[in-house]
């Protein structure tokens, strides 16, 4: 298991973060990437244990005895979600600076870009990036504190 | 002459600004704000003075897509009120520093005296529906606040929470009738008139025909006069008014008997061009009567002297709801010029109680009497204003008496009302002799025998005997020269309210008439049965402790009691703490409700199902449906967790095979994390336990029903498609890559197209981690709740598979469905 867990974990994640990416012009997005990352939080849970981020990958050390909920990286989640939140929201506040409606969307082509030729940056991805956030953060809250129990 | 847009708003608006800035005043002034707050109220009443003699409307744009303006409309009547509310107001802050000397929460009570000082002249001059409504309200919340100001005081909070319940109750009421009457401008005046108070007054005739016409009149009528007797504390909800004098005494001077309460007299005045007609004399002459003599007969049996003058105010305030009931021109006479009369004496009456509780600190009838040694300029204050409440000439009073007996007598001239045309004027002065006779009792607390028990009285404070001077001065020069007040603002005030304004006269009588003799009846009966006061007040109190149904406040507290319990039991059954119950409950009111909709609506049609399946897609069905069996007969929770997941891969399959890439790889995912997350939690679950057979038979009874709604609503939504793709669909289509930036549709719309949507969702699963983190935090708090230890993961795995399907769909369709 704990093998497993460590070959596919990495890929899980990577496979996460470039679904967020090309959400825009292939299958996937905020939600999508979301939702893999905490499927490969939960089989890191499922392999080591609920202490393991916190003592095997920051290296700190766990009270045994104390609440879940006041769990550093469950604060951590929650501050993830709060920010992802206030992200999502302010990227919806920026149009309004320019006179447009709430949550305007635009988006700018980059060319000439080395390797890639061409990038494309929308600003949807401010957005995404927060709905990414805030799936992510709520979703592993839950389960954290919840596999806890 | 139009009054001026920019002077109005002001007027408005600056108690509400000084109520903001009153933390910050507090500490600059202390004790000494209410000294800022007349100089609020004189700003307030100088700009409204400065207004005088205009009439018009002026309009501040707020909702323009719902033609809600922020309208004001200025005219005699408006102006009366508004300035009798800064004008009083101002006199109520003078006084306060004195009388609230030393205690607590200060700020708070300036703040909400302010600010109730801005929504009543809002009220006053608003002329849109929905301004009206909010104005009204605010002052029932102003009212709140200032009731409960003790608010260690129990008396003091059940007395607040009553007045709360009673006129917002009452407010409902009239909002309902005032969207009524915005439905019927709307149609009549156009859609821009339809919250156009204003423009609904310059049309009387054609309004209230349009009611007539569409059966409105009636319920429009009624929702009002329930909004305006409760604010107006009229029979049988006049209990409240008593009871709010658990507020202190400037507060009663100024919410309780001057303003506030007359909101309700003020409203009915306002749209009685409008509604006049005989329902109208029916409901207003007869309720303002009954009101006016079972409040004057409670008045009597008062032992207080708060009490005395709360049941005496609605007592006055029922002769106004009269007086505009009665449809001649005297009944608006009596209605305005008693709103002016009683103003002043009510409130100077008010401020004098004050004084006597203030200094000879108490207010028990019983324990006062011969003050008029030690507070001299009181007892001629009093004698002033306790003259003009019982109505004899020649205090100001009288006049307004009068002309409702006239009123009362000329009914019977302009309708066909039979034996009410004698019951009306008969009632009217019986209920007088009552007035005169509490009024007396009210003076005799400064003459007669002083008790031995009463102890040394202070000269009260110059800032405390000021504003009821000034209100008795007041009361004293229309007592002598009524036709002035009349020709300064009354007439304006009745151009307003009258359907035939002419030009109005009072004064002292000269030769006999009716109304004459009805009020020497009225002062000779009251003189008279003055010496038996004692028996007449131990008999009234004697028969409301016997029978205690007669008293409607035995009613409030039966009602309020009741509903209490009731909803404590109810919450208890609905509430108890079983996950099981709410999802059994919750699962199956949607069921019922889906199905009752569909049903309704005819959609249920025997559809034919196109089976254009291919084979590939038949096979992952197949499968799909072999792994919902399996579920149900799986016979540990491993392999019920695995072979469910089977169910979601094949979905996930099956929008891949339709061509629906987004949703296959949310499917993926989400039964992915949902595996992960049952495969976590399966431990805690007991291995085995036992299930009633009753349970079983109900929970198999839900199962089938929530299978076949989701059935049915898949076959009546997907029925309703239309062939080829919809408008917006190729919309969409055709914006995605030039509007989004983006080819993948799905995407583009989520966080471009519809991000709003998507944003709701976001607060969702924000909402949803929140509450189960609260949940589990809190859970060791309070009492041991048995949750989720006897079983409560048994219905979501016992449902079978339409449960486990219902909450893998759950899943993307939280972040998918935008």
């Amino acid at each position: 298991m704990r093998t497993t867990a460590r070959a596919i974990v990495p890929i899980v994640l990577v496979v996460a973060i470039s679904l967020f990416f090309e959400g825009h012009n292939l299958p996937g997005g905020g939600f999508i990437g979301g939702v893999l990352t905490v499927t490969a939080f939960g089989i890191v849970y499922m392999a080591f244990g609920l202490d393991f981020l916190e003592r095997g990958v920051l290296g700190r050390e766990v009270d045994p005895g104390k609440e879940p909920s006041r769990d550093r990286v469950v604060l951590a989640y929650r501050r993830l979600f709060a920010y992802g939140f206030a992200i999502a929201v302010l990227s919806g506040l920026v149009p309004l600076v320019f006179d447009r409606p709430f949550l305007t969307q635009t988006f700018v082509m980059l060319e000439g870009v080395p390797i890639y030729d061409h990038l494309e940056v929308a600003s949807a991805m401010a957005f995404d990036f927060g709905v990414y956030c805030v799936v992510v953060g709520g979703l592993l809250t839950i389960l954290s504190v919840v596999g806890a129990e | 002459m139009s009054p001026d847009l920019a002077v109005v708003v002001a007027a408005v608006a600056l108690p509400f600004v000084a109520a903001a800035l009153t933390p910050l005043v507090f500490r600059l002034f202390g004790e000494t704000t209410g000294f800022v707050g007349t100089v609020v109220s004189l700003a307030s009443f100088g700009l409204l003075a400065t207004q005088y003699g205009t009439e018009g409307s002026v309009s501040l744009e707020w909702i323009s897509s719902l033609n809600i303006a922020l309208q004001f409309y200025v005219d005699g009547w408006a102006l009366l009120f508004a300035m009798l509310a800064t004008g009083i107001g101002a006199l109520v802050f003078t006084y306060s520093p004195a009388y609230m000397h030393g205690q607590a929460g200060l700020p708070r009570y300036y703040a909400a005296l302010l600010a109730f000082m801005g929504s009543i002249v809002g009220v006053a001059l608003a002329a849109d529906l929905v301004a009206v409504f909010l104005f009204w309200e605010l002052t029932s919340l102003c009212s709140f606040v200032l009731i409960g100001y003790y608010t260690a005081d129990d008396s003091s909070q059940y007395a607040a929470r009553m007045a709360m319940f009673i006129t917002v109750g009452g407010g409902l009421f009239l909002l309902v009738g005032l969207l009524l009457l915005s439905i019927v401008a709307g149609d009549v005046l156009g859609p821009g008139a339809a919250f156009d108070l204003a423009t609904m007054l310059e049309n009387p005739e054609t309004m209230s025909n349009a009611l007539r016409e569409r059966g409105l009149f009636l319920p429009v009528l009624g929702l009002l006069a329930i909004g305006a007797g409760t604010k107006s504390a009229q029979v049988p909800v006049h209990f409240w008014l008593p009871n709010a004098m658990a507020a202190p005494t400037p507060v009663s001077a100024f919410l309780h008997s001057a303003t506030m309460v007359k909101v309700g007299v003020y409203f009915i005045g306002r749209v009685r061009p409008m509604l006049v007609g005989e329902e109208w004399l029916f409901l207003f002459a007869t309720l303002g009567l009954t009101t006016m003599t079972v409040c004057a007969i409670m008045a009597v049996a008062a032992t207080d002297i708060k009490e005395l003058l709360a049941y005496s105010t609605a007592s006055h305030l029922g002769l106004m709801v009269a007086g505009f009931g009665f449809t001649s021109v005297y009944g608006a006479e009596t209605g305005v010029f008693h709103l002016l009369n009683h103003a002043l004496f009510k409130a100077a009456l008010f401020l004098v109680a004050g004084i006597i509780a203030h200094e000879a600190g108490t207010r028990e009838i019983r324990e006062l009497g011969g003050l008029r040694h030690d507070l001299p300029v009181t007892a001629a204050i009093t004698g002033v204003v306790a003259l003009s409440m019982a109505g004899i000439p020649p205090f100001n009073g009288f006049y307004s008496k009068e002309l409702l007996f006239e009123a009362a007598v000329e009914a019977s001239h302009h309708h066909e009302i039979g034996l009410l045309g004698w019951l009306y004027p008969a009632v009217a002065v019986f209920g007088s002799i009552f007035t005169v006779l509490y009024s007396l009792k009210f003076l005799s607390l400064f003459f007669g025998e002083r008790p031995e028990a009463l102890g040394h009285v202070h000269r009260p404070n110059v800032s405390l005997l000021v504003p009821p001077a000034v209100l008795a001065l007041l009361a004293a020069a229309v007592s002598v020269d009524p036709q002035r007040a009349v020709d300064l603002i009354v007439q304006s005030g009745l151009e307003a309210t009258a359907v035939d304004p002419h030009a109005m006269h009072v004064g002292l009588p000269t030769s006999y008439s009716t109304p004459v003799g009805m009020s020497a009846v009225t002062i000779g009966a009251g003189v008279l049965a003055y010496p038996a006061y004692g028996r007449i007040h131990d008999g009234i109190r004697a028969g409301l402790a016997a029978v205690p149904p007669i008293r409607a406040n035995w009613w409030y507290d039966r009602i309020v009691e009741g509903l209490t319990d009731e909803g404590r039991l109810f919450a208890e059954w609905v509430h108890n703490g079983h996950l099981r119950t709410y999802a059994t409950w919750t699962l199956a009111a949607t069921c019922a409700l889906a199905l009752t909709g569909f049903v309704a609506a005819g959609a249920i049609v025997p559809a034919t199902i196109g089976l254009e399946v291919t084979i590939p897609i038949a096979l992952v069905l197949l499968v799909a449906v072999v792994g919902a069996v399996a579920v149900a007969r799986a016979d540990s929770h491993i392999a019920g967790i695995l072979t469910l997941s089977i169910l979601g891969f094949m979905i996930a399959i099956f929008y891949i095979l339709a061509s629906a890439p987004d949703l296959a790889l949310t499917q993926l995912v989400v039964e992915t994390l949902v595996l992960v997350i049952f495969l976590l939690v399966v431990e805690e679950i007991p291995e085995r336990y036992e299930i009633e057979v009753g349970r079983v038979a109900r929970d198999a009874v839900l199962s089938v029903a929530v299978g076949v709604t989701v059935f049915v609503t898949i076959l009546v939504t997907t029925d309703a498609r239309p062939d080829g793709p919809t408008e917006i669909a190729r919309a969409y289509a055709e914006r995605a890559v030039p509007g989004g930036g983006g080819t993948n549709i799905v995407n583009v719309t989520l966080v471009d197209f519809r991000g709003f949507d998507t944003l709701g969702e976001l607060a969702v699963i924000a909402l949803a981690s929140i509450s189960i983190l609260t949940l589990i935090v809190m859970r060791g708090r309070g009492d041991a709740s048995p949750a989720g230890d006897d079983g409560s993961p048994a219905d979501s795995s016992g449902d079978g598979p339409t449960a486990a399907d219902a909450s893998t769909d759950g899943g993307p369709s939280g972040g998918e469905d935008a």
